[in-house]
Order: structure tokens, then sequence, then C-alpha cells
């Protein structure tokens, strides 16, 4: 797999160690008041960036824990985190 | 056949003998040869059959750029003969003939061309539709190339590693090993592949002058030790480099020698950057018969003699459009190969010292000439020469044409990395025009072709590749960069593709049967951009993977289509570079799965073991599959299940009890100490992904099971729909550290008592109760008392490495009961029996907690929770659509249906989960998932089994457990 993700406690490793957890949505939303719609769009919906977009991984095969990072989806490249947020 | 044996570049040991049959007869080759030099050595020049109209087809290139020398060797199809080594034994077959190569008795096809036009099978064969069966088969009796028998097993030994580099260098020629060594000398760690088995590329066979008197084949073996004199730098010979991707990750397949432990591996590089330098390949030059076994390439005739010490012919003649074939006739003339006279389609601008030694070996030369046809039955026998304009014409006679109109850059390393080409009219090459991050081109593929401006490219970029690696300075590379741009810049490349012929019989592309007609034919339809002829015609998808057409047929449609330079486009190369066969990727079959500690005692008991999810687990005890004695041991006196591949975790820390609360959906603040606690667990749908109990070990600190099938998963799962809100929790997974030993039947209290300290009897250690103690102050063990088979039932969580000793403690105790092992499947009949349901087997991806008639489960009154699943239950409560978990008997003492067969009426209305013949209810019954208004008490269920026609078995459903409905027998 030619992607490398950098796990913040492990450091930078190969992409077949990670499981891909979903683009970065927020926390979960209070379920006072909350729409079947709205539910399902929180669940199901995904933007789909062609580009940068911030994203959840777990390091399955390492320490185990759950980050964001940055990646261009149309290069595949993990980008850093103060050049994606400039 | 006679062989040099005194050249100082030949690879072969000419006094070697390896012995190897061929179609049935045996010949001998030397040590170094390949297969095909091998049989070029014996005389065989007609090795294959082509794939459309079974034209003969002989050695052309020496790199595997066609298919022309796929052969059948030791039972495997299509073997790039030119590119495998002779083994000692080999067996080697021709394919795709009818006959032999020699007679092929498909060969009239040849003269059916006219019938079979670009694109025929498109057009015709579909009409009318009754004829395409038929015609279908017959065409996958005639295409393919090669036969595998089905139950082929492929020897060999497959590995695969994944190193790590600063620098990878594609190609071990002249400018990769000076890119290596200055990497090298900087101390980075080098990874450097070469295709061929050896290092040199194009300096390695050639005896032209490098520098004071040193020929290149000189030069080549210094670079060589140079480069083994670095021990940061690591050497694949043999090694093709098949993919690069971004982040610099270059993937390969190395070849095994005979001392190696593998016969191929996969290699998967990461390096910090890349220089490629893998050179070039010849491109081929199209006239009539261009494929007619006597006509090859300028380097394969050379490296013939020198590097496998065999002459290529008797009498020769020379088409070429560059100056490397100009020294590749004088080395041949000077080795003793006569030259009938070599014709240069280029009008001027040859290397005057090349030159003034034709002149001087009274070689006739022709300007401006070009082979326009080839003749002979089988092999060439003469070849008509004409202009470039085709005016006049000359008949010579010989047996070997060498035909070459330029050289082709070997640029896919770049292009699958998203490089950008640009067509250069100066070289006539696709340029890199926009070159990868971290990645560097050198060598030849530049359009270099002085000796020292090659080396001084590959300096440069290896100082490039160091700089990437912040391990140069700006200066070095200014340095190398002058030093580069003082020495001879890039050649001038010939742009003739075709000879002026009609080109029915002129070839394109050899492994497709790919004629310059059929691409005319294919423009004329309207295919007007390689990619979209490529297509059409087929040209470029065989196993040369576009080695013979990739650079010709953008250039000649550009000319067919009269195209200004700049819009000339090649078409797009996709990894694997090289034919690779997919046991490299595939790798070592590993049978992998996980045991428990009770593996090898089971199966001293006689268990039968099964592959179920990552585990191997004891599935029956005898013969039976129906388990019959392994069910009523249990109903009536005590059994023994292992149940260690059960999941089992502990969460403890201030937070633990909230995550605990955000999975699962009761309310877990109620799990009291000493009680057991049973839950599930749901995904945002509300489908139910998980059940298992959880006890409470002391303030904040839990152990809770999991099935076997999410153990993987239930670290991953909690800390995933906690990660927002920072608690301090702690997860371990102790699944493979503990056992679990299931101790079952009316007698288990009897057997347990004999090993055990701690009172349990019934009123002590009651039903649904937990129990932490040592057995003998020693072993560690948390009791559960529950009852998944529906009689009164111990669990014993057990460190692993005590499991054997308790496992025998029980079996002793239990002797005088005639106690007995029970496997998986009698656990499955048990608990069916009893309506306890198994996640995935009562229930699939869309099965919510109420669907399985869990609801129970559900606390609805902890909404400030968030706990994952309860929004989608709360919408899908008053879903009538949805399926419902029913028990059903069968009718009339009918036989169980299969599991997963079909619940039918007009349409499909659910299906069966799990049924069995119950031994203890003496009839059949089952679970099933059904549409809710076929889940009424008494409804009769029509169900469909596979393959079983129009006929139908019938059930009713009942009211569930099935067994023990009061649950007397678990608590008793």
């Amino acid at each position: 797999m030619a992607l490398t993700i950098t796990c913040p406690i492990c450091g930078k490793r190969n992409g077949y160690e990670f499981r891909y957890g979903g683009e970065e949505k927020g926390p979960r939303p209070d379920e006072a008041g909350l729409t079947p719609e709205a539910w399902c769009d929180y669940v199901h919906m995904n933007n789909c960036v062609a580009g940068v977009q911030e994203e959840w991984w777990f390091h399955k095969d390492g320490c185990g824990s759950w980050f964001k990072i940055h990646r261009d989806t149309t290069t595949n490249l993990e980008i850093e985190q103060t050049e994606a947020t400039e | 056949m006679n062989r040099f044996n005194h050249l100082p570049t030949l690879k072969v040991d000419s006094a070697s003998k390896i012995a190897f049959v061929y179609k049935g007869k045996k010949y001998y080759g030397a040590k170094g040869d390949t297969i095909a030099t091998a049989l070029f050595a014996n005389g065989i020049r007609i090795f294959s059959r082509s794939l459309k109209y079974h034209r003969p087809r002989g050695l052309y290139s020496l790199d595997g750029e066609c298919s022309n020398t796929c052969m059948e060797v030791d039972g495997i199809p299509n073997v790039r003969c030119e590119n495998t080594l002779l083994k000692d034994g080999m067996v080697i077959k021709e394919q795709n003939v009818k006959g032999s190569a020699q007679n092929d008795m498909m060969g009239f096809i040849d003269k059916l061309d006219w019938m079979m036009p670009a694109g025929f099978y498109y057009n015709t064969m579909h009409k009318p539709a009754k004829i395409w069966p038929i015609a279908m088969k017959q065409i996958r009796k005639a295409a393919g190339l090669g036969t595998l028998s089905p139950d082929f097993d492929m020897p060999g030994r497959y590995d695969e590693i994944y190193p790590t580099a600063d620098v990878v260098i594609i190609g071990g020629g002249p400018a990769g090993m000076t890119a290596a060594i200055e990497a090298g000398k900087k101390g980075l760690r080098v990874i450097l592949m070469e295709s061929r088995p050896w290092l040199g590329g194009c300096f390695e066979y050639r005896s032209r002058e490098y520098q004071n008197r040193q020929t290149l084949n000189e030069r080549a073996h210094q670079l060589a030790n140079e480069v083994n004199a670095l021990d940061n730098i690591r050497v694949f010979t043999h090694t093709s480099a098949v993919g690069v991707y971004n982040n610099n990750l270059v993937t390969g397949f190395q070849i095994g020698q005979e001392e190696d432990p593998f016969t191929e591996r996969y290699l998967e590089i990461r390096a910090t950057s890349i220089v490629v330098a893998a050179g070039c390949i010849e491109r081929p030059l199209i006239f009539d018969h261009n494929e007619r076994p006597g006509v090859m390439q300028a380097a394969c005739a050379l490296r013939l003699a020198k590097t496998y010490g065999i002459l290529p012919g008797k009498k020769a003649v020379f088409s070429v459009g560059h100056d490397f074939g100009l020294e590749a006739a004088i080395e041949l003339h000077d080795l003793g190969l006569p030259i009938a006279c070599i014709a240069d389609i280029r009008e001027d601008g040859q290397d005057p010292f090349l030159m003034k030694r034709i002149q001087a070996k009274n070689i006739p030369f022709h300007k401006g000439w070009v082979a326009n046809t080839t003749h002979g039955q089988k092999e060439v026998k003469a070849v008509t020469l004409s202009g470039i304009d085709g005016l006049i014409t000359k008949k010579v006679n010989c047996d070997l044409l060498v035909a070459s109109a330029g050289m082709t850059p070997v640029t896919g390393h770049i292009t699958v990395n998203q490089g950008k080409l640009c067509y250069d009219s100066h070289t006539n090459f696709f340029l890199p025009k926009e070159m990868p991050e971290k990645m560097h081109a050198a060598g030849t593929l530049l359009g270099l072709t002085d000796p020292v401006s090659i080396e001084t490219s590959g300096k440069l970029a290896g100082l490039k590749a160091a700089f990437d690696c912040e391990n140069c300075s700006i200066k070095d590379i200014g340095d190398a960069k002058k030093e580069l741009e003082a020495l001879p810049g890039p050649a001038r490349g010939s742009k003739l593709v075709t000879a002026p012929v009609q080109g029915r019989k002129s070839f394109i592309c050899f492994d497709e049967d790919t004629t310059i007609k059929n691409i005319k034919q294919a423009i004329d339809k309207g295919f007007d951009v390689p990619e979209l002829i490529k297509r059409f015609t087929s040209a470029g998808t065989g196993p040369g993977q576009g080695g013979i057409p990739g650079h010709n047929l953008p250039l000649y449609v550009a000319k067919y289509q009269a195209l200004q330079d700049i819009s000339i486009k090649p078409t797009t190369v996709r990894p694997p570079l090289v034919p690779t066969g997919i046991s490299t990727y595939a790798g070592t079959n590993h049978k992998m799965f996980k045991i428990t500690p009770m593996d090898d005692m089971q199966r001293k008991d006689g268990g039968i073991f099964r592959n179920i999810g990552v585990w191997q687990r004891a599935r029956y005890f005898s013969s039976d599959l129906s388990c019959k004695k392994e069910i009523e041991n249990v109903r009536s006196n005590v059994g023994m299940l292992d149940g260690s591949t059960l999941g089992k975790f502990r969460i403890h820390g201030p937070d633990a009890l909230k995550a605990l609360q955000r999975v699962y959906v009761s309310d877990m603040s109620k799990v009291k100490e000493g009680r057991i606690k049973y839950s599930a667990m749901c995904n945002d749908d509300g489908c139910v992904i998980d059940d298992g109990v959880v006890v409470k070990q002391g303030e904040n600190d839990y152990y809770f099971t999991t099935s076997t099938g999410r153990a993987g998963q239930t670290v991953e799962w909690i800390r995933y729909h906690t990660r927002y809100d920072g608690w301090d929790f702690s997860l371990v997974n102790l699944t493979d550290s503990m056992g679990v030993i299931n101790l079952s039947g009316p007698n288990a209290r009897k057997v347990l008592e004999k090993v055990v300290d701690i009172d349990v009897s019934n009123e002590a250690f009651g039903f649904s109760e937990y129990k932490a103690f040592k057995i003998q102050d020693t072993i560690p063990v948390k009791a559960m008392r529950l009852g998944f088979v529906g009689e009164l039932s111990y669990e014993l969580h057990v460190p692993s490495s005590y499991m054997k000793a308790v496992w025998l403690m029980l079996k002793d105790a239990g002797q005088e009961f005639n106690i007995q092992n029970f496997g998986v499947e009698a656990q499955n009949v048990l608990r069916m029996e009893k309506c306890h349901i198994i996640l995935g087997q009562e229930s699939e991806q869309r099965t919510n907690l109420l669907d399985v008639g869990l609801g129970f489960l559900w606390d609805r009154s902890k909404t400030d929770t968030k706990t994952v699943g309860t929004v989608a239950l709360r919408q899908a409560e008053s879903d009538q659509s949805r399926f419902r978990l029913v028990g059903f008997e069968m009718e009339n003492n009918g036989r169980a249906p299969r599991d997963g067969s079909l619940i039918v009426d007009t349409k499909v209305r659910g299906y069966v989960c799990t049924a069995r013949d119950s031994f203890s209810m003496n009839k059949a019954v089952g679970m099933a998932l059904v549409e809710a208004p076929l889940a009424d008490i008494g409804t009769r269920l029509e169900i469909f089994e596979d393959e079983c026609g129009d006929e139908r078995i019938y059930g009713k459903v009942v009211k569930m457990p099935f067994y023990d409905p009061s649950g007397q027998r678990m608590k008793m």
C-alpha cells in the first residue's frame, strides 16, 4: 500500500497497519429533538471530498488508538496538519 | 553448434552441459543460458506460432518484449523463455500450435487475414444472436496462449519482503550504478534493482572503447566492483521493478538463483527518493513480414554472440536507424559474421568514427535505405531493400536480418508514478517533462549515448536523490550539472516507423498480430487517438506489455493523421510493467489460524476440527455429525466444552462505566457485584452486532465477554465510539490470555465440587451468579453460572497457562460420572433447542435488536449516555415491515430443513436460521427470521430448499423456547 499514516504515538507507519474510520463529522449529536433525517445524515452521509479531507484512522496493528489526519484524496498522500489548515 | 569460448563478455560456460527436454527430445545447453538461447544454440529457429494468424515466430529481442518465445516449461504455460534461465531437466513444450511450431496445421489462417479486419470480433458473430453460443465456443478454443490444467499445482516457493531504503535505483546499468555509488558514498541506504541476472546494462556486452583503452565491458565490471564494495548498497539482480506508486513505493519481483530459498519473491520497497535509469529498448522497424524468424533486433543479435557465444546467422543484412546498430554490425563482423550490406534509414548524421571502420571493412553501406520485405517460407531466406521513398528496390540473400528503427526509453516507472511525458522531436523520444516528487531520471532513457554523459547523468541523479535525503549540498548538484552540460547531449533519433509498404503483413504488435493495415482501419473507423486504437485493435495488450508497439503506435498514428509533433501522445502504461505470475503476488500460502490451549488434548480425545472464523475448533467428537451421543450426555449427565475462543476483556479506570453505557444497550450501572449481566451491543443502525455478559470485579473495574467473531474488533469499537469524549479508561483484550471451560449437565455440580474449595450448592452459587476464587490457593478462576445450553452449567475462566491443569482436574473428577467432551456442533443444537441465539446465525447485517427478540435488554431511560444504536432502534420500533425471529417445528414429523433455506409463498418471506432434528424434543425444530405477518403462533411456513424443484416442506410457528420453557433445568 502506497499510503503511509502518521500515528501520533507510533509515528509514520505503513498504511497496512491502520483501519479507516470515516470522515471527521464531529461528536455524536444530542438525541433530544433529533430528526431521523438528521441522524441518518450524521451516520451515513459523506462529503467525499476530492482534495484534502480530515479523517479518522485506527492503529489496529499498533498502539490501538484512534486519531485524525489530513489526507489529499486525489493523491492519497497525508498532508501535514499545519499545511492543511492554512 | 560451436560457441565462442574466449570472449571477455561471455556469461555462459561454453564447456558445461545442461540437459533439457524439448518436444520430447533431449538437448544440451550451457550454464548461464536462458531457455531461448539454449534452443537457439541447438538450431531451433521457430519458437512458437502467433496468437491469431499462427505465423511462425522466432527470437526477436532478448528481454521478453514480445510473446514470441513464450513456451510451456515444466507444465507452466507462457513462460518467457528469454528471461528464464535454463535449469537441469527442464521439460519445454511449444504452445498455441496444432502439430508443431515447425508445421502448424493452423498456419492456413495467415491467408485468411482479409476476413479479420480490426475489430472483427465486435462486428461479427453476434447477428443472428443464435450463432453466438456456437461462435463463442470456437473462439474460446482458438483464443489465448497456453493451457493450464484446472488441478495444476504451482511448484516452487514464493516469498515476499518489505525493505525500506533511502534511495531506490531502478536499473543496474552505467547510470544506475553511478547513481548508486554517489548515493552510497554519502552513507545512504541504497537499493539497486536490475532486471538481468547481472549488473552492467548497455555497457556489459560491448567492446567499444570507453576511455584510455578501457572497453565498455571492462568499465561495467569496474563500476560493478565499486557498487559491490559499498556495504550500504543492496543489489537485487534478476529483479524487475514492476510498479511505482506515490509516496515512492516501489514494487518488483526477483527471480531466485539456484542457491536462493525462493523461486520468485515479491518486493515492496519504501524509499525516500527514486532514480530511474531503466535504459532503452529497441524500437522495431516495421516492414512486410517483419517478424519472420531470422529477423531480430540489433542488441539481440549482438548479445547472442557476445553474452551467449552464439553467432546469430550465416549471412546478415542490417537495416537500422541508429549508431548502435552500426556498432553491432562492426562487432559481429569482427566475430566472423558475414554481412551482405547495411541499410541505414538515416540520410546523414552517422558517427564518422563508425563510418570509417565500416568502410575499412568493405561492408556495403546504403544511406536512406530500409528493409522492405523479407522472403522465405518459414524463415528468412532473402530480403528486399528499398529506398525510404520505395522507388528503387534490391533483393539480397541472407538468413539474418537485423532490424531496428530506433530506441525507446523505458519510462514506465515514471509514468505509473504520475510523471508526465512530452514528445521531443530531437531524440524522437517521449521524455519526462514533469518528474514526480523525489524521483530522478538518468542514463540512456534521456537520449544520451555518450558513455561519459550516461555516467555523469547517473552521478547527477544520485546526488539529487541524496539531496532528497538531506545528505547533499546544492553546490555539489550544481557542479555535477555543469559537468554534464559540458559533455555530449542527447543524440538525434530517427522518426521512421515503417518502410514504404501497404502494411497488410507488417506487424506493429506481435503479441496480438496487429498490422499497420489494422491500425489504418481503426483510424478510418474514427478511432483517432492511440489510446482508443490500442483498445480497438488490441495492439500492445499482450504479454509484452506494449514493449513492441508502445512507441511505434503513437508515432505511426500521428504520421497517418499528419499531426504536429507536439500532439503525439503515448498510451497509458500500468503496473505490473513486466508480466508477473499471480503466484509471486500471492506469496507463500500461510495456513494461519489460532488454536486454543486445549487443542492437542481435544485432538487426542478424538475431536474433529474445523476452521471457524480465525480459530480451529473441535466441532465434533465422533463421526456421527448429528452429535446424538454428545447431546444426550449433556442433557442427562455432564459434558465439557472448550470455549476459549470467546472474546474476553477487562475495562477499568474512572470512566469505564461511561464507556460501557455508550456501547451496551442495557443500563450497566445496574451491574451488581457477584451477579452476571447479559447485554448486547448495536451499531448506529440499531443492528445487533454482539452479545455477551458483564461482571463487576470492583469499583470501575469490569470483566466482559464478547462473541468469538467480535473479539478482534471490540477494543476498536469501544474506543471509536468514545473518541470525542476524552474519557479515562483502560481496555485490555484478554482473549488469548484466558481460556474458558464450559461444564454443563445435571451432574456438573457433582464434578465441580470435587475440584474447588468453595461452596457451589445452588444456595451459595445460584443461577446468574459470578464468583472469583482460587483452586488449591493457586489457580485463579472466574466462574459464572450461565445456561447457554439450557442445563446446569458453569463457565470457568482460567488463565491460559492453567487451562490444561483445570481441564485434567475436571476430567479426573468427572471420571466416575463418565464425563464426556462435547463440541461446537453439539453446543449449537443444545442452545438452539433452548432458543438462545448466536449472532451471525440468528441475525445478519440488517437484523436489529428488536427483530431477534432482545428488545427487553434495551433500557430506554438512559438517553444522556448517547448509546450507540438507540436512536435507530426508536425509529425502527414501530416498523411493521421488519423480520421477526420465530421458532418453528416441522409438520408430520418431517426432517429439519437446511440452514439458510428460504421461507416463501409467492415470494421470499424470510429464511431458516438454524434447524435440526432435535433428539431432546423428538422432532425437527428450528428458528427462522420471517416477515412480521408470518410471525404469529400457528402460522404455516412454506420452506424452499436449494435444488428442491417444485417440492416444498412445511413447518409451523411455535412458541420459544422448545426445551424446558420454564428454565428449571439451568437453575437447578
